[in-house]
């Protein structure tokens, strides 16, 4: 079994940076926000964002860790070209907070896993590798627009045994950071260093991972990585190596006997304070609704089962809210929910997007729209189903849509009735099968006359109508 | 002096212009003499409103000044025009004071005769032979060697504003760790930077603190008020500690007199003189120097040659180039100390050397704490001798340089206010008296500095 531990980074969602008051934001124009002192410049000195601390706090709340009421930084001393002043100010001695556990499902069974700490620091500047990889680029460049970020660190004991368990960790992880409003997927960013060992060799370390996908391919590379030079004998070194998504392999940067020296000292630009109990009440009764909380209110109020609940709460935050806007005034709580996870959902799955990565979270109305148009009879189901990736890729409103597809229903019985008889008419076969007991036979009368309709009828009407005809 | 030709400059009875062409003149022919500034501006920003209102005001060259080179005295930050003033500066001249030069200093303030000095060496002005002190020599020659109204922005981290006052003749005031803003101070040791004023005499000294003290939204660190230090209080039934490890056999027998008979001419104003003892101060030396070297090896990784300062070829990987730039560009005391520094906070070091300077630091402070318990002030020799010849100097170890800092760098590492005062003289050259007093009382020491029979 193989043992994996992880540090996550998280940029936390500050309106400015952690040390000095340039914009906590991605620009596509490199060092614009730049000041002084996240540009490192001689005589510059950093002052604490306090909306980063209580950001920080909140982290340490929802993993259950003991928190330290003193803030105290330090520096930690090493040379690099993206870091503006060849140390960063971290948390040492004493970090935000420690041992903490946050608590997984994963195959329906719960996992405990264990934190080391959670303590705050600054993002060093973003570097470009120009014309290759980091280990083949001609020259580099150097954007200082993240110089300074804050980012809170969260650091887990190797509890984890299989990539799947790191997964759903990820996944509830990066939910309930956006839930309680520390992280914001459109701007901010994630980045995390994976530990990985096998029975019988060392720990390597995979530096800066992006994204759940590369995390998971990166472990299942280095355990399979792994367990092969230990079957043959061979010894797995102590190192620090990077993933490739594109080849989807794990190459060493440095060996760890090369490990640096940090030389942490106390950071002296920076006074500790501590916060005091009234701070702490406030910042507690300040904590938005928890997901466990939103999932069980989900179930109580609209009615729904454990699995859609949770499939509101936790697949995506902006889902929940959009969910529970929309429930206000449409009363069909499970169809709302059913369309929700089963149509939107399944296609925003099938072209690999996020809900929020759509427009959909400003189109409520719209989408109420949608669903109110299959139940007053003008559009129906099956159509419904059709139209979905359209209303959600576009902008257009439910009805115009509709129109402009020429998916409007047909109205006209008797026009409908014409077509069913027609139908029925061409598929002798069928119709001899259904009148010896095949009842299944019908369905792909109705499968036809729906094809030669655009769907604009509906299934129900049309099956009663075929069965009518046959006999 | 400074007083009147405030006066004057306010009824408008000196013409700016001709005042500031005299200015210009003096500064550059003394300079070839007595290399007292690294870079004067081109144009003076002259303004005559303000509390400072048309005052020459010299800056110690590691305080940033924006337009104008700052280079902490240092080659690797040669060509360096910062685009920012620090508070100080700022504030100086929001109150009218003109900056006329950045003055000469050790490279970052590593040193205790400005001998350190990658752009020549001050000299004193009394005896060019002899070391005009450190680290802010540049600014002790201007005070003392200027002949118009003016007063300096200087700088202490274990000593280097009493240290030149001392040696020179002047007076310059170290106040309270966190009464000054450091924002736009190029760091050394930023728990022990503290940025003081120097000038001809006490009040000129208050009417600087007066207008760069207080609070500052950009240095977490200070947290000073700001008020007016020019109304000195009187000295009658104030209690005046000497502290008996002050006047060790270290210490020269002429400083130790001169320094006697200025404490019995309180006494003669009416304060009280009380023997006390400050019993962790043979500590202070090592555990300043490991402090101050510690941090100062971190504030000057950033210099690596990437984004200001020297420059060279790129070549070979960053770890090879920054190494080039950093072996061209430091001298060799900044060296010495990165080395040092960066030696006593790695693993295994760091219990040993860093942490353990840190609690004595802890008691350093408790034993003046309790000095002021029952004392105003304390009073000792700033220097333990006079100031030494460079042909002296040249023959000293480093550890023996170091030494010279055994009076000044308990009360640096304290964090408490501390000020020269110009009490006598032996062979030509000047004694300092030193004063210090709890955090935050600088105008307790004032009050002695500024008694007027004294300032004879």
């Amino acid at each position: 079994m193989a043992k994996i531990g992880l540090e996550v980074h998280v940029q936390l969602n500050t309106a400015t940076k952690l040390f000095c008051g340039c914009r906590n934001e991605p620009n596509p124009k490199p060092n614009v926000n730049v000041c002084p002192t996240c540009l490192g410049l001689p005589g510059s000195k950093p002052r604490i964002n306090e909306k980063a601390i209580e950001l920080g706090y909140r982290i340490a709340f929802i993993t259950n860790s003991k928190i330290s009421h003193k803030m105290f930084f330090s520096r930690k001393s090493y040379f690099y070209p993206d870091m503006s002043k060849n140390f960063q100010i971290t948390q040492y001695e004493i970090p935000l907070a420690i041992g903490g556990y946050f608590d997984v499902e994963v195959k329906g069974k719960r996992k405990r896993v264990r934190l080391i700490r959670v303590h705050l620091e600054e993002d060093p500047a973003r570097l470009v590798h120009v014309g290759g990889g980091i280990t083949t680029a001609k020259y580099v460049l150097a954007d200082y627009n993240r110089s300074g970020v804050p980012l809170c660190e969260i650091v887990t004991e190797p509890d984890f045994k299989t990539a799947e368990e790191v997964v759903a960790f990820m996944k509830k992880l990066l939910s309930y950071l956006q839930h309680i409003q520390v992280f914001d997927v459109k701007k901010g960013k994630w980045r995390a260093d994976v530990n990985v060992s096998v029975p019988g060799g060392n720990r390597s370390e995979i530096k800066n991972v992006g994204s759940i996908k590369d995390m998971e391919k990166s472990i299942r590379f280095e355990i399979m990585r792994q367990t092969h030079l230990v079957k043959f004998g061979k010894k797995v070194d102590m190192e620090t190596r990077t993933f490739d998504s594109e080849t989807g392999k794990t190459y060493t940067l440095r060996s760890k006997e090369e490990e640096i020296d940090y030389g942490y000292i106390f950071e002296p630009d920076l006074t500790s304070f501590e916060m005091s109990k009234d701070y702490f009440k406030k910042l507690d009764d300040s904590l938005p609704e928890l997901p466990e909380e939103i999932e069980k209110r989900f179930r109580k109020d609209y009615g729904l089962n454990h699995e859609q609940a949770s499939i509101l709460t936790y697949a995506d935050p902006a889902l929940a809210g959009f969910f529970e806007k929309c429930a206000k005034t449409y009363n069909d709580h499970k169809k709302l929910a059913n369309w929700l996870i089963v149509e939107v959902l399944g296609f925003l799955n099938s072209v690999n997007k996020e809900f929020y990565e759509t427009s959909m979270p400003l189109r409520k109305k719209q989408f109420i729209k949608f669903l109110e148009l299959m139940d007053s009879g003008k559009m129906t189901g099956r159509i419904g189903k059709e139209l979905i990736g359209k209303f959600i890729a576009s902008e257009d409103n439910p009805e115009k849509l509709l129109e402009k597809e020429g998916f409007s229903v047909i109205k006209d019985e008797l026009k409908v009735r014409r077509i069913v008889k027609e139908t029925v008419s061409e598929f002798p076969k069928a119709v001899s099968d259904y009148k010896s007991g095949k009842e299944k036979a019908v369905h792909f009368i109705v499968g036809a006359v729906l094809k030669k309709t655009r769907l604009q009828v509906d299934p129900e009407t049309v099956k009663k109508m075929v069965v009518e005809e046959i006999d | 002096m400074v007083k009147q030709h405030l006066q004057k400059m306010g009824k408008g009875l000196v013409k700016p212009e001709t005042f500031f062409k005299k200015v210009r003149k003096e500064i550059v022919q003394k300079n070839k003499r007595l290399n007292i500034f690294i870079s004067i501006p081109k144009k003076f920003d002259v303004k005559t409103k303000g509390k400072l209102g048309g005052l020459p005001v010299s800056v110690k060259d590691c305080v940033c000044t924006k337009g104008l080179q700052s280079t902490a005295g240092s080659k690797i930050l040669e060509g360096y025009v910062p685009p920012f003033d620090a508070t100080v500066v700022k504030r100086i001249k929001k109150e009218g004071g003109v900056i006329i030069g950045k003055t000469a200093q050790d490279e970052f303030g590593f040193g205790t005769f400005s001998t350190n000095c990658a752009y020549g060496t001050p000299k004193n002005p009394i005896d060019p032979s002899r070391s005009a002190g450190g680290s802010s020599g540049g600014s002790a020659v201007a005070v003392a060697s200027l002949s118009f109204p003016h007063i300096s922005i200087a700088e202490s981290t274990g000593g280097s504003i009493s240290c030149p006052a001392s040696f020179c003749g002047v007076y310059g005031i170290t106040p309270t760790y966190g009464l000054v803003s450091r924002y736009g101070l190029i760091d050394y040791s930023n728990s022990l930077d503290k940025i003081g004023v120097m000038g001809k005499n006490a009040w000129d000294c208050a009417l600087g603190l007066s207008v760069i003290a207080g609070k500052d939204g950009l240095d977490q660190t200070c947290v000073g008020e700001t008020k007016n230090y020019t109304t000195f209080k009187r000295v009658k039934d104030k209690v005046v500690g000497v502290p008996k490890e002050y006047f060790s056999s270290a210490v020269s027998e002429s400083v130790q007199k001169n320094v006697w008979d200025a404490i019995k001419f309180f006494e003669s104003e009416g304060a009280t003189i009380k023997k006390v003892s400050l019993p962790n101060t043979h500590l202070a030396l090592p555990a300043y120097y490991i402090i101050a070297m510690t941090e100062s090896s971190t504030n000057l990784a950033k210099l690596c040659g990437m984004r200001y300062g020297l420059s060279l070829p790129i070549e070979g990987s960053f770890n090879e180039y920054f190494s080039k730039v950093r072996t061209k560009g430091f001298g060799e005391e900044a060296k010495r100390r990165i080395l040092l520094g960066t030696y006593m906070r790695m693993k295994g070091y760091r219990n040993k050397y860093y942490l353990k300077a840190m609690k004595i630091r802890t008691l350093v402070i408790n034993d003046f704490k309790k000095a002021f318990k029952t004392c105003d002030v304390l009073a000792a020799p700033t220097m333990p001798f006079i100031a030494p010849k460079f042909s002296e100097i040249r023959k000293l170890t480093p550890t023996q340089v170091y030494a010279a800092d055994v009076l000044t760098v308990a009360p640096n590492l304290a964090g408490i206010p501390m000020m020269n005062v110009p009490c006598g003289t032996h062979k030509g050259m000047p004694i300092g008296l030193h004063l210090m007093a709890d955090h935050f009382q600088e105008e307790k020491i004032l009050g002695f500095a500024g008694v007027k029979a004294w300032r004879r």
